[in-house]
C-alpha cells in the first residue's frame, strides 16, 4: 500500500512538470510578451525590459529558472497590482474553494438520493422526471443558470441578494448554480452503478437474511456503487474550479477565477501563471486524495 | 404551500446577517463599477474605474461642472503669464481628511511625485511637459512648461492634490492600499478588494457636505448582474448600459436611464499606403456608403450622434460648418467606378472592438453593397494589437475602432494620435498619408493663442473631410441606469461626480 502511494506521488511529480511547461508556455505562445506589455514604447525601452525580465536568454534556461522560481513560490509581481502574483492568488483561494466545496456538497446531496431512488424505482414516474431534469441540467451553461436563478430568486421573489459574497444568503445562488452544473452527471453515475449492483447475488443474499431495505441499499449496495462516484466526483472537482471562474464573474464573488479573468484581459501574465498553476495543483491534490479514498473503499486494490 | 414559503423566507431571513455594504439607508448611495483599480492612490494607475472613485475623494486645481465648464476647485483663479508659464492662486484653509491644511507645498509635491520617474507613475506622460512648479507666495504657484502646452488646463482637471507630510509618513504603498487622504467630499472607511469601497462624507470639506453621507462603490463585473442589482435596489447607479438593455431598463418602474454624448468617436481608419485606399475617390466612396443614422437608430438604441470628422462637437476646435457625408450609395458606386473599380473591389477590415461587433458587421455589409466588398475580422484585443503593431498595420486595409481623447476636450487629443505620422503617434504613423496634415497639427499644438488654434483646426477639418483618411461615423453616448430614489444625470466626460447626486424627494 505504501508502494502504491509512492507510485502515485511520482505521478504527481510528473504532472507538476507538465503543469510547469504549460504555464511557462502561456507567456510565450502569444508572441513577444514585451511587445504586449509596452506596445507604444520605443525599442530601447523594450530592450531594457527584455533584459530585466530575462527574455533575452535561451528559452531552455528561462524554463529552468522558471521551475526554480515557482518551486520557491515566486511567480513574479503582478504588472497590474504591483504585488506578488502568488499572494494575490492565495488570498482569493479560500473563497473559490469554499464556493467549489459548497457546490460539490449540494451536487452530491442531490445526486446520491436522486440516483439511488431512480435506480430502485426504475422506470417509475419519478425516474423519468429525474431523467428529464438531468437532461435539462446538463444542457444549461453556467452563466445562463446563474442569471436565471438571479432573475427568479432575487429580482422576481426578492428572497436572496443578487450578488456579492458578504452573507451566507449571497452564497446560496452561486453554490446552486455551480452545483447544478455538476449534479446531473453525478446522478447518472449513481443511478447506473446502483443498477449494476442492485441485482447481484450479495444484495439478494442480504435481503434474504432479513436485513432491512435501508441497510441493504445503504451499506451493501451503495458502498460498492460509490467507487465510480468517487472517481467522477474527483474529476468533477477540477471542472467545478473551472466553472467557478464563470460563477464568480456572474455573481461578483472575489475569488481566484475572477482574478484570472481580469488578469487575462490586462495581459497580467504572472497572475495568470500563478493562478493556473495553483488551480492545477489543487486538481492534482484532489485526484491524489481520490486515489487514497479508493484504497479505503475497495480493499481489493490494496493487494495490487 | 403558502405556509411553507413563509417558513422558508423566515429561515432565510435568520441566515441573513445584514452586512455593511447592504445596510442602505436614505443617506447611502451605491454605485456599481466593473472592477476596482489596483490602488486608491490617484497618481499610481490609469484606470477609468479608479479615476471615478478618486475624483470623489481628491480634488484637483480645477474642476468641471456638469456643463463641462471650468470651475475653481483648489485653485481659485488661473492665468497664463506667457507662452510657457501659468499662475494659479490657491484656495486657502482647505483641509485634508486627516485635518492638515493644504498648502502650496502639497501642490508642488503632487506634481513632483508624478514627474519623478523613479516612482513610475502611469500618469507621467500626461504632465511630462511640466518643467517646474514654483511657489512664489504661500497661495500662489507658477507652473512652467518646456514648450507651449495648450492642454495644461485639461490635464489639471484630473490631477489630484495629495498631502505631502502624510505620504512621507505612511509611505506610497500604504497610502494607496489603506490610507488615502485627500481634500474631496468623501473619505475612506473600508476597502474590501473586488467587493466594495465604503466612503463617508468628510465633514470639513470646503464645498460643504455632500447630500449622501455614505458612498459605496461595489465591483460587479457582469452587466446583467448590475442590472439585476439596480432593479432590486442593491445599487443605485450603473454605467455603460449596452444599447440592447436600454429598453428593459426604461420599462422598469424603479429605474430611469440618463445618457450624454461623450468624447468617444467611432471610425474606420484606412491604410492609405496601399490599394485601394491610396485613392481619394475610394475613401470618399466608403464615406457615402454608410447609412449612419440607420445604424445609430436601429443598433445603438439612438444613443449616438453623427459627426463630419473625428473632431467632436464637445472638443475645442470643432467646426460646425463642416458637414457629415450624406448616405448616398449611388454616388459611392459612381466614385468607385471613377477610381477604376467599376466591378467593385475586395478588402479586409479588422477590429478589436468586441462590444460593437454587430455594428462592425453592419458597416462591412453596407460597404459591400456599394461595391467595396469588405471582409470583417474581429480579434481579441491583446493578440490583435500585437499583430497590428508587428506588421505596422499591413495586416488589413482598415481598422474599426474608437478613440476616447483621453477625456481631453481638445481637437489635438484625437488628431495627433489618429493622423500624425511622427513616431510618437498612434495609428496615424502607419496609416495616414495626407500631405501637409502633420504641419497643421504641429502648428495648432505650438501656441496657446486659442483664436489661432481654432482657425487651424477648421482648416484641418475641411482638409480631412475632403481627403477622408478614414470613415467618419459617430460619437458614442454614455448611458447610466439610475434608481428613481436618486437624482443624477450622465456627464459628457463620463465622470461620476457624485457630489451632484441627490436623494429624490
Amino acid at each position: 500500500m505504501i508502494a502504491l502511494i509512492v507510485r502515485r506521488l511520482i505521478r504527481v511529480a510528473v504532472v507538476y512538470v507538465g503543469v510547469s511547461v504549460v504555464t511557462f508556455s502561456i507567456l510565450h505562445v502569444s508572441g513577444d510578451p514585451v511587445a504586449l506589455m509596452m506596445p507604444e514604447a520605443p525599442e530601447t525601452d523594450r530592450a531594457a525590459l527584455r533584459k530585466a525580465m530575462g527574455f533575452d536568454e535561451p528559452v531552455a534556461r528561462q524554463f529552468v529558472r522558471f521551475i526554480g522560481n515557482t518551486a520557491r513560490g515566486d511567480f513574479g509581481n503582478s504588472f497590474f497590482h504591483r504585488q506578488p502574483a502568488l499572494r494575490l492568488v492565495l488570498e482569493r483561494m479560500p473563497t473559490t474553494l469554499t464556493l467549489t466545496v459548497m457546490a460539490m456538497g449540494l451536487a452530491l446531496l442531490a445526486a446520491v438520493p436522486g440516483g439511488v431512488y431512480s435506480a430502485i424505482r426504475r422506470n417509475s414516474l419519478v425516474d423519468h422526471a429525474v431523467t428529464v431534469v438531468v437532461f435539462l441540467g446538463q444542457s444549461m451553461p453556467i452563466f445562463w443558470t446563474g442569471i436565471m436563478l438571479m432573475l427568479l430568486f432575487a429580482v422576481q421573489w426578492r428572497l436572496l441578494p443578487v450578488s456579492g459574497w458578504d452573507t451566507w444568503a449571497a452564497a446560496v445562488m452561486p453554490a446552486l448554480t455551480l452545483g447544478a452544473f455538476s449534479a446531473p452527471l453525478l446522478l447518472r453515475i449513481v443511478r447506473s452503478s446502483m443498477l449494476e449492483v442492485i441485482n447481484l447475488d450479495y444484495v439478494r443474499t442480504a435481503r434474504a437474511k432479513g436485513v432491512s431495505e435501508w441497510l441493504v441499499i445503504g451499506r451493501h449496495a451503495l458502498r460498492n456503487a460509490a467507487l465510480p462516484l468517487v472517481t467522477v466526483a474527483g474529476l468533477q472537482f477540477g471542472l467545478l474550479l473551472g466553472g467557478a471562474v464563470i460563477t464568480e464573474t456572474v455573481f461578483a464573488i472575489p475569488g481566484v477565477g475572477r482574478l484570472i479573468v481580469g488578469a487575462i484581459r490586462q495581459l497580467d501574465f504572472p497572475v495568470v501563471q500563478a493562478g493556473v498553476f495553483v488551480l492545477a495543483m489543487i486538481v492534482v491534490a484532489v485526484n491524489f486524495i481520490v486515489d487514497v479514498l479508493y484504497l479505503y473503499l475497495n480493499p481489493t486494490i490494496r493487494v495490487l | 404551500m403558502k405556509r411553507w414559503s413563509t417558513v422558508a423566507i423566515a429561515m432565510l431571513a435568520l441566515l441573513l446577517p445584514v452586512s455593511e455594504a447592504r445596510a442602505q439607508g436614505k443617506d447611502t448611495l451605491v454605485v456599481a463599477l466593473v472592477s476596482h483599480a489596483p490602488t486608491l492612490d490617484p497618481h499610481m494607475h490609469f484606470e477609468r474605474v479608479g479615476i471615478l472613485v478618486n475624483i470623489n475623494m481628491f480634488d484637483s486645481l480645477l474642476h468641471k461642472n456638469a456643463r463641462l465648464e471650468y470651475e475653481p476647485s483648489l485653485a481659485l483663479s488661473w492665468k497664463p503669464l506667457n507662452d510657457t508659464t501659468w499662475e494659479f492662486k490657491l484656495r486657502r484653509g482647505v483641509k485634508f481628511h486627516n485635518g492638515d491644511v493644504m498648502t502650496a507645498e502639497d501642490v508642488k509635491y503632487s506634481f513632483e511625485r508624478v514627474l519623478d520617474q523613479k516612482k513610475k507613475s502611469p500618469q507621467y506622460g500626461n504632465i511630462r511637459a511640466i518643467k517646474e512648479v514654483r511657489i512664489v507666495a504661500p497661495d500662489t504657484i507658477h507652473i512652467v512648461t518646456d514648450k507651449p502646452f495648450p492642454l495644461l488646463l485639461e490635464r489639471l482637471v484630473f490631477f489630484s492634490i495629495v498631502p505631502k507630510k502624510h505620504i512621507e509618513k505612511v509611505g506610497d504603498d500604504a497610502f494607496g492600499a489603506a490610507a488615502p487622504v485627500g481634500t474631496g467630499p468623501w473619505k475612506l472607511v473600508e476597502w474590501k478588494r473586488d467587493q466594495y469601497i465604503k466612503l463617508e462624507a468628510f465633514d470639513q470639506h470646503w464645498r460643504g457636505k455632500p447630500p449622501f453621507k455614505y458612498l459605496i462603490v461595489r465591483a460587479i463585473p457582469e452587466i446583467a448582474t448590475q442590472v439585476a442589482e439596480l432593479k432590486t435596489g442593491g445599487v443605485d447607479i450603473i454605467r455603460n448600459v449596452p444599447a440592447d438593455l436600454v429598453p428593459d431598463l426604461k420599462a422598469s418602474a424603479q429605474v430611469y436611464v440618463s445618457s450624454a454624448p461623450i468624447l468617444r468617436v467611432h471610425y474606420v481608419e484606412f491604410d492609405m499606403r496601399t490599394a485601394p485606399f491610396d485613392k481619394k475617390l475610394v475613401r470618399q466612396a466608403a464615406n457615402y456608403a454608410i447609412d449612419k443614422q440607420a445604424i445609430i437608430q436601429k443598433m445603438m438604441a439612438g444613443l449616438g450622434h453623427q459627426v463630419a470628422t473625428v473632431v467632436q462637437p464637445a472638443a475645442f476646435g470643432y467646426d460646425p460648418e463642416v458637414k457629415p457625408y450624406p448616405y448616398d450609395p449611388k454616388k459611392a458606386k459612381e466614385l468607385l467606378a471613377q477610381a477604376g473599380y467599376p466591378n467593385g473591389v475586395d478588402i479586409t477590415l479588422h477590429s478589436a472592438f468586441i462590444e460593437f461587433r454587430p455594428v462592425f458587421e453592419a458597416i462591412s455589409q453596407m460597404l459591400t453593397e456599394s461595391g467595396i466588398r469588405a471582409n470583417p475580422r474581429i480579434w481579441d484585443p491583446g493578440p490583435a494589437w500585437n499583430k497590428f503593431l508587428q506588421t505596422e498595420g499591413k495586416a488589413t486595409n482598415g481598422y474599426y475602432g474608437s478613440w476616447g481623447n483621453y477625456s481631453v476636450f481638445d481637437a489635438d487629443a484625437v488628431l495627433h494620435p489618429l493622423y500624425h505620422t511622427e513616431p510618437g503617434g498612434w495609428i496615424g504613423k502607419h496609416y495616414t498619408r495626407v500631405e501637409g496634415l502633420d504641419n497643421l497639427i504641429d502648428e495648432a499644438r505650438s501656441t496657446v493663442d486659442q483664436a489661432k488654434r481654432k482657425r487651424v483646426y477648421s482648416q484641418i477639418q475641411r482638409l480631412i473631410k475632403d481627403e477622408a483618411p478614414g470613415l467618419f461615423l459617430w460619437t458614442q453616448f454614455d448611458t447610466l441606469g439610475i434608481s428613481k430614489k436618486v437624482q443624477y444625470a450622465a456627464r459628457g466626460d463620463e465622470w461620476l461626480w457624485l457630489f451632484d447626486a441627490k436623494p429624490q424627494r
